[in-house]
């Protein structure tokens, strides 16, 4: 028997009710404290205003991102209490062993300890050396998403580039082609990456288009997803979809915002098309630029939808994110699986530091120079 | 009225609108079960809800379906001590009765009656096992569904082939799969292939009718490497993407696995005896048992199945045993095939599913032959390295190990799993 929408749904509109009074109390507290402390209204009135925020603020993020960190140290699986293990599953994640090759034929197997296997081969014409790791899928899943960004990411931008200046130009009904631009970034990921599935399936869109090409070389329709070679390329080119999208709107919002004159004294100092563009527009829209190469470096390291919506087999399109999901819920490695989620935040972090600190060579802050002027 | 008073008085108000659902709550009391099922499905599962409500007034099964993701958000359910008091979980899953997640049913099922579903000597034995961890049972099963082989009466013929019978072996099921697969159009590309394996079925049904074992009686072992279990995975190995008898995994992924049975293009496939393709519009479909061993006669096959559980996380548990009892004894109606002995003939099955009719002998005769995994705490993790180190690698071609060498690397990575 159902029991009816609002039998159903009162519990929970109560506790939802519940919680927004709580905040308005905790705001009204927050707000005549400070007041009683002397606080003038205004900035007493602001405070009050952002404490929903830094309640969510502090049980969403510093509680969750806290709670990672510390079952990153820990075994736990769900339903027992987590139990402390130092640094064991750093220790597991980071168990490595290379081994020489006595003959380019050996298996490397036989070359590295039991529990170990290949992430890295090189052969010589003696022998050579393989590199292998208890977790081996952590490195591969490393293997496939640090490249994958790197590939996508300057891609993504150069195409987004592209766009943002066939948009800033002068033609008729810019507003629908902003709009059609635009469009993949409000798409929702699952439905845009079981599309690309089909695009790229054996007798997809994409191959049925080149299957004469397919024909006059005489090769057979390429099996984009399974094939280890082919998958990486599929991968970025689903990635350009969304990509373009929102970073040429930023951009193109950047390219609004070059003063007309800076074009007009360059064209008066004898400056090309070319020489404006390396000159005047890149310079200036170095700041958008740098936050798209930021926010799409991030993006691209947590790529998600892809890798659980677009079957592949295990070895060649499991990224990084998937796998720590898959660790985390299906096998139930809490531990294990922040760990990684953990090391996945260095490398993004170790990544933006690095754009951040290469930004002092290119990114040019028109605020900053007339204020050093 | 003040600000201050009117803001204790909108307090007031909604602490009591909160307390009005409390109130209202004497009797029944709900007990909420929550399943993987999709619309269909929980509309016919609503009618056996329906029925049981209305026959009593302690309580009231309200059903809240999770359609996707299911143990993604059981486990988070649970884990937080919240959920549904009632979960079907499946065979794989029912590993998590060893963290204690799910109530013991050693009370619950003390003074059931005989033949009903309370009554655990009534089920399947292999079936049952699933659900027992040190001795206490957790789970009533609800389906115990064993593969069987679907054929396609039209294909058979066109080709002058008789039928696969029940006392068929992998010899014939091979020249039969071959014989099979043509071209049919003369383009010079196969466009019928006799069997297809993308993974599924799965490789036990050989290995256990070879005589092999993927894990020991007392979970002390993974013998994969024994030659039993070799001679049945190698022939396994040997029906999958094989283009004597199967398609690729290409065609697979581009026609769909099971709708290439359905568009006519396969000749034989195994699936669940619930499975749907011996009513396929324009198919005309027979079934028959899993092939047998050559040598030791073996029709053992692998049976799906899925259980009824009490969140121990249940307010109600004594309400929650009788849910149980009912909404299991219901199930064990509609579903097919049911888990319990008693019910294993062709009458019960067709009135379960009058559709089946025509299959329903076949059926319960593969049925006395299942069997179901070794399921055990830790199975998640032995059933993730046996698939990603040993089964994946070789039925998609990405090792050059022989089975045999594979073997011997994985099984001792496979026991390290095991009980200790």
């Amino acid at each position: 028997m159902d029991p009816g929408p609002i039998a159903t749904y009162l519990p929970t509109l109560v506790r939802y009710a519940g919680v927004a009074i709580g905040l308005v109390v905790l705001m009204i507290i927050v707000y005549r404290v400070q007041i009683a402390l002397g606080v003038n209204r205004e900035a007493a009135t602001g405070r009050a205003l952002v404490v929903p925020w830094v309640v969510g603020f502090l049980i969403f993020n510093v509680f969750t991102i806290g709670a990672s960190l510390y079952l990153s140290f820990t075994e736990y699986n769900l339903f027992k209490a987590p139990e402390w293990v130092g640094t064991a599953n750093y220790e597991q994640l980071f168990s490595l062993s290379l081994a020489p090759l006595e003959s380019p034929d050996q298996r490397s197997s036989d070359a590295l300890p039991r529990r170990y296997d290949e992430i890295i081969r090189v052969q010589t014409a003696s022998g050579g050396f393989v590199l292998g790791a208890k977790e081996e899928g952590f490195w591969r899943a490393i293997k496939l998403t640090l490249p994958y960004a790197f590939l996508s990411v300057p891609l993504g931008l150069a195409g987004a580039l592209a766009v943002a200046l066939l948009l800033n130009q002068h033609v008729r009904y810019l507003g629908f082609w902003r709009v059609l631009y635009y469009m993949p970034a409000i798409l929702p990921a699952v439905a845009t990456a079981l599309l690309w599935r089909w695009i790229f399936s054996p007798n997809g869109l994409l191959n049925s288009a080149f299957a004469p090409l397919y024909a006059l070389v005489n090769i057979p329709r390429p099996n984009w997803f399974f094939d280890p070679a082919l998958a990486m390329p599929a991968f970025i080119i689903i990635s350009l979809w969304g990509v373009f999208g929102a970073n040429s709107v930023i951009l193109l919002a950047g390219l609004k915002g070059i003063p007309a004159e800076l074009y007009e004294a360059a064209a008066i100092d004898g400056a090309g098309e070319w020489s404006k563009f390396r000159h005047v527009t890149i310079p200036m829209l170095s700041p958008a630029l740098f936050y798209n190469l930021v926010t799409s470096t991030i993006g691209a390291l947590q790529v998600f939808e892809v890798a659980a919506f677009i079957q592949t087999p295990d070895s060649v399109g499991t990224f990084l994110n998937w796998l720590i999901y898959r660790e985390a819920f299906d096998l139930r490695h809490m531990g294990l699986a922040s760990a990684m989620a953990w090391i996945m935040l260095l490398i993004i972090l170790a990544l933006t530091a690095l754009i951040f600190r290469s930004s002092e060579a290119w990114v040019f802050y028109q605020g900053a120079r007339e204020e050093k002027a | 009225m003040s600000r201050n008073r009117l803001v204790l008085l909108a307090v007031a108000l909604m602490l009591a609108l909160g307390a009005l659902p409390s109130l209202a709550q004497t009797e029944p009391v709900t007990i909420t079960i929550s399943t993987w099922a999709g619309v269909d499905e929980a509309a016919e599962l609503q009618v056996i809800l329906d029925e049981i409500n209305a026959s009593q007034s302690e309580y009231q099964i309200v059903h809240s379906p999770i359609p996707s993701d299911y143990y993604t958000q059981v486990k988070t359910q649970i884990a937080g001590g919240v959920g549904a008091d009632l979960y079907w979980i499946d065979q794989n899953n029912m590993a998590l009765a060893s963290e204690g997640v799910f109530l013991p049913l050693t009370d619950c099922l003390a003074g059931a009656e005989p033949g009903t579903a309370g009554d655990v000597n009534d089920y399947y034995p292999g079936i049952l096992a699933v659900n027992v961890f040190e001795d206490e049972v957790y789970g009533l099963p609800w389906i115990a569904q064993p593969v069987v082989t679907y054929y396609n009466k039209d294909l058979f013929d066109a080709a002058g082939l008789d039928y696969p019978t029940p006392d068929w072996t992998w010899d014939d099921f091979v020249a039969m799969a071959k014989a099979l697969t043509l071209d049919t159009n003369g383009d010079g590309e196969i466009d019928q292939w006799g069997f297809t394996n993308n993974g599924w079925p799965p490789p036990y049904i050989f290995v256990w009718q070879a005589g092999g074992e993927l894990i020991s009686p007392d979970f002390t072992e993974a013998p994969i490497d024994s030659p039993e279990f070799l001679e049945g995975f190698e022939f396994y190995l040997s029906t999958a993407y094989n283009p004597e008898m199967s398609p690729s995994r290409e065609i697979i992924a581009e026609q769909g696995f099971g709708e290439m049975f359905k568009a006519g293009k396969i000749a034989m496939f195994m699936g669940g005896a619930a499975d749907d393709l011996d009513r396929v519009e324009g198919l005309n479909v027979g079934v028959v048992r899993v092939p047998g061993h050559p040598r030791t006669g073996s029709h053992v096959t692998f049976a799906w199945n899925a259980s009824t559980v009490i969140s121990a996380n249940t307010a109600h548990p004594d309400l929650a045993c009788k849910a149980l009892l009912a909404v299991t004894e219901g199930i064990h109606h509609w579903k097919i095939v049911s888990p319990r002995i008693s019910q294993a003939t062709v009458e019960h099955l067709v009135s379960s599913e009058p559709r089946k009719a025509a299959s329903a002998e076949a059926i319960v005769a593969a049925a006395q032959e299942m069997r179901a995994l070794p399921i055990f705490g830790n199975y998640a993790e032995f059933d993730s390295i046996f698939w990603s180190k040993f089964w994946g690698p070789l039925i998609n071609n990405e090792t050059d190990l022989t089975p045999a060498e594979l073997a011997a690397e994985v099984r001792p990575e496979l026991e390290e799993t095991l009980p200790e």
